[in-house]
């Protein structure tokens, strides 16, 4: 009895040793690799790819809260979460149109288009013999029922085309006969009521640019379809547990063939950055889209490739001019004259992204970074503005979104910088849903300040301009007839000539009545193991919106290089 | 006596009305009556409480489900879809009829039914709570009696020293160092698990991580507790020196005698910590990326997606309603002379 007493007792503190020892032998590894760099270089413009090769499967880890939540499935129709799934619809779907490196428009499922009758009239031609991977071909009546079926959506994701509508007085009415039209069986034609010369640029990240197959469809059903889309896209659905996992393999039917290169491809939602950096670590994903947060940034960079994107959303902080403080000049002057981005940019992002003045970003349109008569930091006009507006008597209710480590740390560095001006900010961050709410809450009159990104790669596309500073925008705090005039002209024209000094003037309207500062253009990183390459990863690509589209057909994984 | 002969016994009248006056008066299925019976003004409360603070909450579910653009006008017709445009009392009423009926509604988030949510999400929770339970008592237990043996000898030290460990350290904080440990640098775990797969040791691999996190501090509470109470019985109560005069061995002691009537204490800690246990899971789920009805309760509260949390929240409570009388029956097996309902004689 006393000797197995004694060999329990060896063993326990055997095992407790062993525990310490392995605990302590994993943390010195871990210590001494990641310190071993006093200097590290956080990201890269353009990364050196390997020969594609093809075959092999990849893990790709996306974050909850935005791109690993797709909690309805993945039928277009029904996509109310705009970009954040942009990677799972393009590689089930494709795209007619994809916007490729540099801002160059790529064929996909179509092949061009021309714009006609003032720019009305929008013609596109279909790339022929193209199958969906159920054998079923794609067709101009197929993408003219689909379209049908966009626009009748009571999702706001549905196109915000400018159409006839069988009742005019509902807006989820059907289209009226003639605003979709069949020209042949590659030839569709979309027939508006105003000019829009944006309307390609704003086919990207929209759900008119993903065709689904009609039969599989309709013998599917709409939930079945959801879960297990079937489209023309360069991977077929295996599997999809919503907002949680989804396997793909390669489409064998595949128009661009070799293409796609890898023969699986899975996504995993994960809690967030760090537990994304952890499990590439361990080796248990390969590619994770969109690291914001600035230290796992600088982590990562020793590890993994990590790729900085052409932002396109400049952060701007909306202030409200409908109610008070901000229905004031004198006060929106006054944030403007404190502000002074370049500490904060320099010691929290590490001067990671561009400052800009307007809403243009490096990755998109008619982009320039200053803007004429732009009022910059100037501590003693800020201190006199103060004082003039009353802005220090009052507290600033100042809101963000809780996704976004960039926007939340920007408002603590704000409130600490408009402090030393005497000027009392409290801070609110919701989730989207709150956020919403915050905004319309009211009629609109509740909230004072936001930081919010506003832009895209088209301003007039998705989450441009228009969406935070168009009167009809309810996120809009400007209610300004002449700005609302420059932003329809500008997008009304289909030449770049004509649009990019209608945005400049905007630009400029908007710094001339101090309707919000811009701070810097941000776009996410993506960050892979060495030895993957692909458009997106190892090539930057702009934001359609916030973040940019990988294009996972041309997605490699060639470890033999890494 | 042949089986079909014992069931033609069974099956006669006299035998019949002698069963059902048996089962009748079995004092642990009165227990079970009058504990069920309890439940329901708990299960009233907690969903009732839950319907007012999610009402309080804002943001509108109809803004969610059609998503930032919506018009006010779209937002309307799904409110009045989805029954918003009722009044409160109105609204949990509704609930509460398809709660009888077993139909716990439609998720706003994913217009999923809430049943077939739970029932996808409930094996994964339920498979890491019994990991996390089993492995923090069985080793708590061994620890406890190892440690009781000799108090302050080498065996209690240690323990003493890891449960200290145990109970210092928060379970998400634990899970970020058994993940950089084990996952990272040794490789021996996964980091993220967003399915347990079909093979059970994938799906122990998986789940093992995440139920340290919840056991280890589990195992460091049973431990201390169960050692005290131990050590207390050793030392102080008659029965012990009668058994030891009587000449039975001293492990025997420890474990049939003392071990066995400290495990009321240990019942009663391991029902009231239930509650825990549940709020532990909707932390730990998702660090590791585990599909399971914590993490989805996190994410509906995010959504404020008020029938997801309802359901969520009534499977909790008849958890925590069923562990707790599972205890009350445990004491009646350790110590046969408790019978509940009756008066003592």
């Amino acid at each position: 009895m006393r000797s197995r007493l004694m060999s329990l007792r060896t063993a326990c503190i055997a095992g407790a040793a062993a525990l310490v020892l392995s605990t302590a032998a994993a943390c010195s590894g871990g210590s001494g690799s990641a310190s071993s760099s006093p200097s590290v270089q956080t990201s890269n413009s353009n990364i050196a790819a390997a020969a594609p090769k093809a075959g092999g499967s990849l893990t790709v880890l996306e974050g909850k809260g935005y791109t690993g939540d797709w909690p309805l499935g993945l039928d277009p129709a029904t996509n109310t979460t705009g970009d954040a799934d942009q990677d799972y619809y393009n590689s089930v779907y494709g795209q007619l149109f994809e916007l490729g490196d540099g801002g160059k428009l790529i064929d996909d499922l179509a092949t061009g288009y021309t714009y006609s009758n003032g720019n009305k009239t929008v013609t596109i031609t279909l790339r022929p013999n193209v199958d969906f991977s159920d054998g079923t071909p794609l067709t101009a009546a197929v993408v003219a029922w689909n379209w049908t079926r966009d626009l009748e959506s009571p999702c706001t994701c549905a196109p915000s085309w400018t159409v006839a509508r069988v009742n005019p007085k509902v807006t989820t009415s059907a289209p009226a006969a003639g605003v979709i039209k069949v020209v042949n069986a590659t030839t569709i034609q979309v027939n508006l009521t105003t000019p829009d010369g944006a309307f390609i640029n704003q086919m990207f990240d929209s759900i008119p640019n993903w065709i689904a197959s009609e039969v599989s469809f309709k013998k599917m059903g709409e939930a079945a379809f959801a879960k297990l889309p079937v489209g023309a896209g360069p991977f077929i659905m295996v599997s999809d547990s919503y907002s949680n996992e989804i396997v793909m393999k390669k489409n064998p039917a595949y128009w661009d063939k070799p293409l796609p290169y890898l023969d699986n491809l899975t996504f995993k939602s994960v809690s967030g950055d760090e537990a994304a950096y952890e499990a590439m670590l361990s080796g248990e994903g390969q590619v994770y889209t969109d690291m914001s947060t600035p230290q796992l940034l600088t982590e990562s960079a020793q590890h993994f490739q990590v790729l900085d994107q052409l932002g396109t959303s400049p952060y701007d902080l909306q202030l409200n001019t409908a109610s008070a403080p901000f229905n004031s000049t004198q006060a929106r002057e006054a944030i403007y004259a404190m502000t002074n981005f370049t500490p904060i940019l320099k010691n929290i992002f590490d001067d990671a992204y561009p400052v800009v003045q307007g809403f243009t970003g490096p990755g998109g349109i008619c982009y320039d970074p200053t803007v004429a008569g732009y009022q910059g930091y100037d501590p003693t006009l800020a201190k006199k503005l103060v004082a003039e507006s009353g802005l220090n008597k009052v507290t600033i209710n100042l809101g963000t979104i809780s996704s976004s480590p960039v926007a939340s740390e920007t408002t603590e560095a704000l409130a600490q910088e408009w402090s030393a001006f005497g000027v009392k900010v409290s801070l609110h961050v919701y989730p989207l849903n709150g956020l919403i709410q915050a905004f319309t809450v009211n009629s609109g009159k509740s909230w004072q300040a936001m930081i919010q990104t506003a832009g895209a790669y088209d301003p007039a596309g998705g989450v441009g301009v228009g969406f935070r500073f168009d009167s009809t925008s309810p996120f809009s705090g400007v209610h300004d007839p002449k700005l609302d005039s420059i932003l329809a002209a500008a997008a009304a024209s289909s030449s770049l000539s004509v649009r990019c000094p209608l945005y400049n003037q905007a630009a400029e309207y908007i710094a001339k009545n101090y309707y919000g500062p811009f701070y810097f253009s941000f776009a996410p990183a993506n960050v892979s193991v060495k030895g993957v390459a692909g458009p997106g990863l190892t090539t930057p690509l702009p934001a359609v919106a916030v973040t940019p589209a990988v294009l996972w057909e041309d997605v490699y994984d060639n470890p033999s290089s890494s | 006596m042949a089986l079909a002969q014992q069931v033609q016994l069974h099956r006669e009248p006299g035998a019949r009305g002698d069963l059902a006056r048996r089962v009748t008066g079995s004092p642990a299925l009165q227990l079970v009556g009058r504990r069920l019976l309890t439940a329901i003004p708990v299960l009233l409360g907690v969903t009732f409480l839950t319907f007012v603070v999610m009402n309080l909450i804002p943001g509108n579910p109809a803004q969610l489900i059609l998503g930032i653009n919506a018009s006010p006008g779209a937002i309307a017709k799904l409110d009045t879809q989805l029954g918003l445009n009722h009044p409160f009392w109105d609204r949990y009423w509704l609930w509460l009829d398809g709660l009888l009926h077993g139909n716990l509604g439609t998720a706003y988030s994913n217009q999923q039914s809430v049943n077939s949510d739970i029932a996808q999400f409930l094996p994964t929770t339920c498979y890491l709570l019994l990991y996390a339970l089993v492995v923090s008592l069985g080793l708590g237990v061994i620890v406890a009696v190892l440690s009781a043996r000799r108090p302050n000898g080498i065996v209690d030290r240690i323990g003493l020293a890891i449960s200290m460990l145990g109970l210092s350290v928060a379970p998400y904080a634990l899970a970020l160092v058994l993940i950089y440990v084990f996952s990272v640098r040794l490789g021996w775990f996964p980091t993220i698990s967003n399915s347990l797969g079909s093979n059970p040791l994938t799906a122990i691999r998986a789940l093992t991580l995440p139920a340290a996190s919840i056991g280890f501090p589990l195992f460091a509470v049973y431990t201390r507790l169960l050692r005290a109470d131990i050590v207390e019985q050793m030392q102080r109560e008659d029965y012990i020196v009668t058994a030891k005069a009587k000449g039975v061995g001293p492990w025997k002691v420890l474990v049939k005698h003392a071990t066995r009537n400290s495990l009321f204490t240990l019942i009663t800690l391991v029902a009231l910590n239930l509650g825990t246990l549940i709020g532990a899971v909707a932390i730990i789920e998702p660090i590791f990326s585990l599909p399971g009805i914590g993490a989805e309760l996190i994410t509906a509260i995010g959504d404020n997606d008020l029938p997801l949390i309802e359901g969520i929240v009534v499977v909790f409570a008849l958890v925590t309603v069923a562990g707790n009388l599972l205890a009350d029956l445990l004491y009646t097996v350790l110590d046969p002379r408790i019978r509940y309902g009756r008066a003592a004689s």
